[in-house]
Formats: structure tokens, sequence, C-alpha cells
């Protein structure tokens, strides 16, 4: 393969927002496989098992890849579940760390799910000002914001209560609500994890929508195919951790489609084939720093 | 999640060399410089303030008698080391007003081992909110020690209040404001250590089971319910269980409250080293580890 640098040098460029920089994740958990601890012999081994510790294995959630993602794009990231999707997420939004490379971006990306989990001892009202606080906001921004932010929870009286006595939707939709008070430049949407009611799917869509249109670059996983095509500028296809295809959203949802129908049907070859000739075609990224030795590697 | 083997995948056709320049971009979750890292705490003091208030509300709110316990916990355990110490024992003889000298000796303790406690679990308790929210960790364990100064306030009445009550009853003087520089000073230094506790209980959480044994020490070798200058012969030992900060509080308080005596300026100069050495260290092992808290390993 060769590495050509003429296609974009020279070329007036945007501004990178999301710069993805040789990111690889790599889980070290522990395992219960009984094959994992047959292995370990001697006394050093024997009483470790003896002592219930399990063996340790590396789970790759993600390999080396890199992408630069400018001002104005909207990346959707399609895959199968345990393709890297979330992993990719939770490094971007900074909640996990890369175990090699970095993640650069040019504000502090915000992730819009589910997971903002708050203080179950604090009632709800508590819990938006500590979360709004927590972002950074002043007391007057919370102030200016604090009904809309129960409006779109749709929690009306309940938000004097507790949150440990909230239904697991009603947590979520307050969850959504105070991470969806302030209008972040870089904004991440995990859809897989969105939850709730038909009423409250709309309001928060309409939410997202208004985000969408005023962050510099959106990442957004969904299962919807139809949202990732009608909503991103390019799509990116993940799978095993691996980069498959990255490029217009018609083109790589298309392909994910076809991928996805045979893997259903059984046809594990044509599908695997598919993967294959997907990520020959691929064109990869590599960062090049513009200014050399400045970056801690 | 994935699979624990890559398997092999063609190379990408092609890699296109992106120049990217960093100089504008930030490592997402990157560790500030210590001087940006103590503008981003007092940024957030909002944060602070409002965690400490919301929690000391919020607190005890399982219990009954609420709030009351916190009074109601040193008294069990000023009755219990009485019964023993005191009648059984006869640890007491030899001290003037030994019922005021307990009272102050197990009330400050507490003040400290929970605050010492509950900082060094600030980080592992709050997965939740620092996974949700960037801020600066440093905030959490700041904001359970102003917590538990808080609640301390009506603690420490009531305990002047019960020196009051019980025989010989004490007069109040001006030294009794004394009070308030020692607790400051016993507050900094638990907040240091809590400091360095929470980064060590974050990454090897089996601490957490040591914590409650050496708070035990301590309270043994800071002379809660007895006096060193009746049981230790040798000089040398004297002088440095003397150096230990509780016990120079301790010194403090029953110096100004019940003796009514002028504390000497040699105990406030050694607390005050502990307490800023303690809150100085703290700070800096803490924010050395600040990219680590709360994140997958």
């Amino acid at each position: 393969m060769a590495v050509s640098s003429d296609l974009t040098e020279g070329l007036p460029r945007k501004q990178a927002t999301v710069v993805i920089d040789r990111v690889s994740m790599t889980y070290r958990v522990h395992s219960t496989e009984v094959r994992a601890t047959a292995g370990r012999t001697g006394i050093l081994g024997r009483m470790r098992r003896s002592i219930g510790e399990s063996p340790i294995v590396s789970v790759y959630a993600l390999n080396e890849m890199s992408l630069v993602v400018e001002r104005g794009e909207s990346v959707g990231i399609v895959g199968r579940n345990g393709s890297g999707k979330s992993t990719l997420m939770r490094l971007i939004s900074g909640q996990s760390n890369p175990t090699t490379g970095a993640v650069y971006a040019s504000s502090i990306p915000i992730m819009l799910g589910v997971n903002a989990a708050l203080v179950p001892e604090l009632s709800g009202d508590h819990n938006i000002v500590l979360g709004c606080l927590a972002m950074g906001l002043t007391r007057n921004q919370i102030g200016e914001r604090f009904d809309s932010i129960v409006d779109l929870s749709g929690l009306d009286k309940s938000i004097h209560l507790p949150m440990k006595s909230y239904s697991a939707g009603m947590s979520s939709r307050l969850r959504f609500a105070i991470a969806a008070s302030i209008d972040p430049e870089i904004l991440l949407i995990d859809e897989a994890l969105n939850t709730g009611d038909a009423q409250f799917r709309d309001r928060s869509k309409r939410r997202m929508d208004e985000l969408r249109l005023q962050a510099g670059s959106v990442f957004l996983v969904s299962h919807s195919l139809e949202t990732i095509t009608e909503m991103c500028t390019r799509v990116i296809w993940l799978d095993q951790g691996d980069l498959l295809m990255d490029g217009n959203p018609a083109e790589v949802t298309g392909a994910y489609a076809g991928f996805a129908r045979h893997l259903s049907k059984g046809n594990n070859q044509t599908a695997s084939k598919m993967r294959l000739e997907a990520r020959q075609k691929l064109i990869a990224t590599q960062v090049l720093e513009r200014t050399p030795g400045r970056r801690s590697a | 999640m994935a699979k624990a083997v890559p398997p092999a995948l063609p190379e990408p056709a092609q890699i296109r060399s992106f120049p990217v320049d960093t100089r504008g971009l930030i490592r997402v979750g990157a560790r500030p410089g210590f001087l940006d890292y103590l503008v981003q705490l007092w940024d957030h003091r909002e944060f602070i303030f409002y965690d400490a208030k919301a929690r000391v509300q919020s607190g005890n709110r399982r219990d009954r008698l609420g709030s009351a316990w916190l009074i109601l916990n040193p008294v069990f355990n000023g009755l219990t080391f009485y019964l023993i110490f005191g009648l059984l024992l006869q640890t007491g003889r030899g001290i003037a007003n030994f019922i005021g000298y307990l009272i102050i000796g197990v009330f400050i303790f507490q003040l400290s081992s929970r605050a010492i406690t509950n900082g060094a679990r600030s980080i592992q308790s709050n997965r939740a909110v620092i996974q949700a929210f960037n801020f600066p960790r440093a905030a959490l364990p700041i904001a359970v020690n102003i917590r538990e100064l808080l609640a301390g306030v009506p603690v420490i009445l009531a305990m002047l209040v019960l020196i009051l009550l019980f025989p010989p009853g004490e007069e109040i003087t001006g030294l009794w404001l004394f009070v308030v520089p020692a607790l400051l000073l016993q507050m900094v230094f638990n907040l240091g250590v809590g400091l360095v506790l929470a980064r060590v209980i974050s990454t090897i959480n089996d601490v957490t089971h040591l914590l409650s044994f050496a708070l035990r020490v301590w309270m043994y070798s800071s002379a809660v319910f007895f006096s060193f200058d009746n049981l230790i012969v040798n000089e040398t030992v004297l002088a440095i269980v003397k150096l230990n900060p509780l016990y120079l509080v301790l010194d403090i308080m029953r110096d100004s409250v019940l003796y009514a005596m002028v504390p000497e300026w040699q105990s406030w100069a050694v607390l005050t080293v502990w307490a800023l050495g303690a809150v100085i260290l703290g700070f800096i092992f803490f924010w050395k580890a600040e990219e680590s808290y709360g994140r997958e390993q």
C-alpha cells in the first residue's frame, strides 16, 4: 500500500474538531474460563487459584485506528454489538483512557446518553443544579434553563422527590435532560442507550435535533440506519474492533445492511467475504503532526 | 465483547495522511498543570459548596432520628469509654474534669475519623458522577470535608453545651474562641489525608478495610480517654507521641476550654506544619493521578 500525502497536502483544510490519533483500547478483565485457569501450574499459580483469584485476560475492544473529523461533519457509527462503537464513544468523550494513542478535540466533547448517573439520595431538582454546576454552568445560567430541563424530563412534581425513588425510565429521562442542557461544540449521541416512552422520545429527538444543528461536530451511534443516513454526512463501520469502512452515508450503510442481512440469514461465508472486501477498499487515515515534538506520546 | 485474538484482516487499500495542527486542540481527559488545576477548582467552587450543602441535608435521612445521630454517636461513645476507662480502669485518675476531657476527645476524634473516612471514599463512591461530568476530581474530597465541617458546627456546639452541663461546669471565657482556628487546622489536615487516601483507594480498594484499623490505632495514640502524662515514663517516647496532630488539636482545645490556659505556641506551630504539609502533599499526590479517576482500567 502506498502512503500518499499528495491527496491532501496543499488543499485548504477546514478546522479539525476531533483527532483520533492511533487509538486502541484493550481491557484487562478477570475471566472465569476454566481453560485459562488450567494453564496455571506451580505453587504460585495453585495458591492464586485457591484464594479464588481468577486469571486476567486481555479483551481487544478497539484495534489501532486514526480518524480526523472536521467542523460541520456529522459522523454516524454503525456495527454489530461488541464492534467497539460504545468504546469509541467513551474514548472520544474522555470517559475511558485509550490503551495507546490519544484523542484530541477543540473543546470538551459532551456525551448525550442516559448513563450520566447522579446522586441517588438527592432530589431531582438538587440533582439538576448539581449536574449543571459540575458541567461548569453558573447559577444564573442554571436559573434560566431550569424550567426547560424539568419540561424536557417530563417529571413535573416528582422533581422534588429523591432520585432513588425514580423508575429507571424517569431517572434516565432526567439524566438526558441535564446532559442536554448545555450547547456543546462536539456532541456525542449514543441512541442505543436511549429509552423512554413514545412521548419522551419525541421530545428528546427534538432537543437532539436542536443541539445537532448548533454543534460543530456530531458523533451518532444508532441502530436505526435510517436515522444515520438522514442525519449524518459521513459514516464509519466498525466490526470486532476494526475500522472497515469510512465514507458517505448511503454507501457505508448500504454495505453494512447487506452484511447484516447475510448474517441474519446464516450466510456467514458471504458475510465474512463482504467484511474483507470492505476492509480492502478502506482508505485509512494517518495523522501527521504539523508541529512535531510538541505532543508527549 | 470482542474476541480474544484479533484475526488477520487485510491491510487498508490506501493510507491518507492528514496534517493536523494540534496547537488549537486539547487532549481529551488530559490532566492540566498544577496551577491550572487549582484555578479550575476555584471555578468549580459553587459546585463544591452546593454538593456539600445538599448532602448535609440528605445525610442521615434514612435514620429516624436523622441528624441527631451526629450528636448521639459521640455521646454513646463517650458513655462507653466513661464506663470502661473512667469507672472500671480508672484511667481518669489525675485528670482534672475527666468528663469534659473525655467529651472533647470523643467529639473531636469523631470529626476527624468521619472526614477522613468519607474523604477517602469520595472517589470510589462517586464513580457515576465522575464518569458523567468533566470537573476537577479534587472537588469531591473537598466537598466532603466542607460537608463534614458544616455538619460539625452543631456537633461542636453540643459538645460545648455538654461541658457546661456536667460538673464541675466550666466557665465560658474568651479562650473558647481558640476552638475555631484549631478546628480549621484540623479540617485542613483531614482534607490532606483524605486526598492521599482517595487516590490510593481509587486504585487499591482493599485499603478501605485497613482504614478502620488505622483509625483505631490513631485514636488510641491520641489520648482520647486517658492522659499520656500519667502513663508514659520515657521522655523521648512522650515527646514523639505528642507530635501527633490530633493529640495537638485535643490538647489545644482542652487547654482553652477546660483549663482556661492559653495553648502553647509550639502546639500551634507543629499543628500548622502538619495541616499545611498534609494538604499540599495531598493536592499534589491527588492531582498526579487526575486522569485515572472513575476510569475503567
